[in-house]
């Protein structure tokens, strides 16, 4: 079985991640690239363009609430909840990153030795959501554009089109590219990393792609076990009829 | 010898003479005619009626002479005359007299001879009798003759035979047509090669049939569905044109081919744009007049500018389409971009042509681009998406090359508000004018596409690199 390494509420999460942003590239590229023949038969195919920027803002809006709970769940868990802030960028990523590097390159034998999260998941992590952010800040502008020149210059619109249009490229290439790499063609994983659709990890793996956190957990178990067996112990003591 | 020449040359010119006077004097006095026309061909002579009416009593020699009864005597017609004898009569009316000269015409054209003629035979059939004045048709002393060729070497002369004259007809509803053509028009006209009987079919040397109309209008009407036994190609495409929709609807006022292109004056059609104009301006004046005052109107008037779109650039002059239908609304950027596409003609004008290129890729002209495609498959939206007219205007389209930019951007703000009703004063910014973003006009939206530019083939080729290496140390590694 493994160990645990995702919960039930981050299985769903990235279900709805998955559904909604696929359905956001498909909708959203065949307008950015409205001129090609598929994005034209695919607008068509999907009832006209009107019909397809609905769907694009409304599951833009799910998106938005999707990162909008993201975001005030780690903040409240990471202030009230003593959440470990295991995303947060370390010292120790760059050094991992160079590491990794020189072992890519042959320079060095020892790859480098990450804990619950590696800094190629980080990068991914932290690239996505502040795209995300500026996805919805300016999909918003685009979809209420006399709501927000209320207060805002004329020019965040036609800003906002550029912004959303360009990081929307660049948010396809590091999903299609890094993360189905990373998660699907990588040797590592081959033919799925599971663990985000099951909940758990194998052994093998942890001690391969995350060592510190599990001797973390070792440890961890470790003082339990202890704990546990001293206060089985105890009950068992307690439990045996005297004879 | 000389002399003698000479002689003989003064004789021959005596006998000549001799022959001349004396032949002239036979035939004078064989016709007695020599006698008549010695007071009759000066033009003082008047003949006076008892109602007070007058007519000329002069007759032209040389016209008689040409006439086809140059070989008859005047008594033969004018019995009671002889030579010698001219007795004095009186009549009530100009009329009478016709009336009762033309009963000598019957001494020789019997009456059942001339209703051969199916001329002649209507006219017999209408009234029972045959009451026409032979001579308000066929002339007094200058009669032709009629058909076979002769005299009339076209259809068309005989047909001009009597339509030079100042006929006139009226219709039931009491219009007159006159009947009256000119020649001359004809010929100059691009329809000269043709004959009477290529457009008014139903009449030719042999038929003259009657025919039966409310009002000119109807006739001209009728008339114009000739046009189509040569000019297939434009009644096809009239067919389709809101001028013939009016029409087929019962409006007898649209315009048919001969209102356009006249009748027996149809011309080639001009070159000058500022006489092609006027066509529709007969029915279209207020639209012409405000056309006028446009920056396309005033080059065309005021420069001679050829190159500016007048009514049939934009409406077409056959097909032309009900431009308040959502799909000729559709089409404008195409009709504006035939000229303001086209890099050697605005170049001729300093003008830019990334004015439609920029439409087009905006979300207006995203929009409307699709809702072309989805009219042919999908359904038909009815949404209309504002073109060029919408800004610029429909036929008042005025330069912005010389307004201050808060007139466009107040006016603007308005063209907004048509669609975008709670449009404010920022909203038009939205829109980039026309520009491509650079250092120089929106540079922040400028700098945001050179950033990603660079950045993201960065990034591709980063990832990929990481990719390549990470199998790579995986291949080695095994």
């Amino acid at each position: 079985m493994g160990y645990r390494r995702f919960s039930t509420g981050r299985i769903i999460e990235h279900w709805i991640a998955i559904l909604t942003v696929l359905v956001l590239i498909v909708t959203g590229l065949s307008q950015k690239y409205y001129y090609l023949e598929i994005s034209q038969w695919l607008i068509l195919q999907l009832g006209g363009i009107d019909t397809v920027r609905w769907i694009h803002r409304y599951t833009g809006l799910v998106f938005i609430i999707l990162t909008t709970v993201h975001i005030m769940m780690a903040i409240i868990g990471v202030v009230f909840l003593g959440w470990r802030p295991s995303m947060l960028i370390t010292k120790k990523d760059f050094l991992d990153a160079i590491q990794n590097i020189k072992y890519y390159l042959g320079i060095t034998n020892i790859p480098a030795r990450c804990h619950r999260y590696n800094y190629k998941q980080k990068f991914e992590y932290w690239v996505i959501l502040t795209g995300a952010i500026l996805m919805a800040s300016s999909g918003l502008v685009l979809w209420f554009p006399m709501t927000f020149t209320r207060f805002l210059p004329g020019e965040v619109v036609p800003l906002a089109k550029a912004l959303h249009s360009n990081e929307a490229l660049l948010l396809f290439i590091i999903i299609a590219i890094w993360h189905v790499y990373n998660a699907i063609f990588s040797p590592d994983v081959f033919p799925l990393d599971t663990s985000i659709f099951t909940g758990y990890i194998s052994e093998e793996r942890m001690q391969k792609e995350h060592p510190l956190e599990l001797m973390e957990i070792k440890e961890k178990e470790k003082e339990t076990a202890r704990e546990v067996s001293t206060e089985g112990l105890l009950e068992d003591l307690g439990e045996r009829p005297l004879s | 010898m000389p002399p003698l020449r000479k002689e003989g040359q003064v004789l021959i010119i005596i006998l000549t003479a001799l022959l001349v006077i004396s032949s002239a004097e036979v035939k004078a006095e064989e016709k007695g005619n020599y006698q008549c026309l010695a007071c009759h061909s000066k033009r003082e002579i008047i003949i006076e009626f008892e109602n007070g009416e007058t007519t000329s009593g002069y007759v032209n020699p040389e016209e008689f002479e040409e006439s086809v009864h140059s070989d008859l005597r005047c008594e033969d017609c004018h019995r009671e005359f002889q030579e010698g004898k001219h007795p004095k009569r009186s009549f009530r009316s100009l009329e009478q007299y016709r009336r009762t000269m033309a009963i000598n015409c019957r001494g020789c054209h019997l009456e059942e001879d001339i209703c051969t003629k199916p001329i002649h035979a209507r006219l017999k059939a209408k009234e029972g009798v045959l009451t026409a004045i032979c001579m308000d048709c066929h002339g007094a002393h200058s009669i032709k003759r009629v058909g076979g060729g002769e005299i009339f070497e076209s259809e068309k002369r005989y047909c001009m035979n009597c339509h030079s004259r100042d006929l006139r007809m009226t219709f039931y509803n009491g219009d007159p047509l006159p009947l009256r053509v000119s020649l001359v028009e004809i010929e100059q006209s691009v329809h000269s090669k043709l004959i009477c009987s290529d457009c008014h079919r139903w009449f030719s040397m042999e038929e003259h049939p009657e025919r039966h109309f409310r009002s000119k209008r109807d006739y001209v009407i009728a008339q114009s569905e000739v046009c189509k036994r040569c000019h297939f190609d434009k009644y096809s495409k009239i067919l389709e044109s809101i001028h013939y929709r009016l029409l087929a609807q019962g409006n007898s006022r649209a315009p048919v081919c001969i209102d356009c292109h006249g009748g027996h004056d149809v011309a080639e059609v001009s070159q000058n744009k500022a006489v092609l104009l006027q066509k529709c301006r007969n029915c279209h004046p207020d639209v012409y007049n405000t056309y006028l005052n446009s920056i396309h109107g005033r080059a065309l008037i005021e420069l001679s500018v050829q190159d500016v779109p007048i009514c049939i650039d934009c409406h077409r002059a056959h097909d032309i389409e009900n431009p308040l239908a959502v799909e000729f609304h559709e089409r404008i950027p195409e009709m504006c971009g035939n000229c303001h596409a086209n890099k050697a003609l605005m170049k001729k004008y300093g003008l830019s042509t990334e004015v439609v290129k920029t439409y087009l890729s905006d979300f207006h002209g995203v929009t409307l681009g699709f809702y072309k495609k989805q009219r042919e498959t999908l359904y038909k939206p009815m949404r209309p998406i504002a073109v060029c007219t919408d800004c610029h205007g429909v036929h008042d389209i005025s330069s912005t090359r010389y307004q201050d930019r808060e007139t466009i951007k107040q006016n603007l703000v308005n063209r907004c508000r048509k669609c975008h009703t709670e449009a404010n004063q920022n909203f038009p910014d939205a829109w980039l004018s026309h520009y491509e973003p650079s250092l120089n006009r929106a540079p922040c939206i400028y700098l945001v596409n050179l950033f990603y530019r660079i950045f993201i083939p960065f990034m591709f080729i980063g990832l990929c690199l990481q990719i390549v290496l990470h199998i790579w140390r995986y291949a080695v590694n095994r």
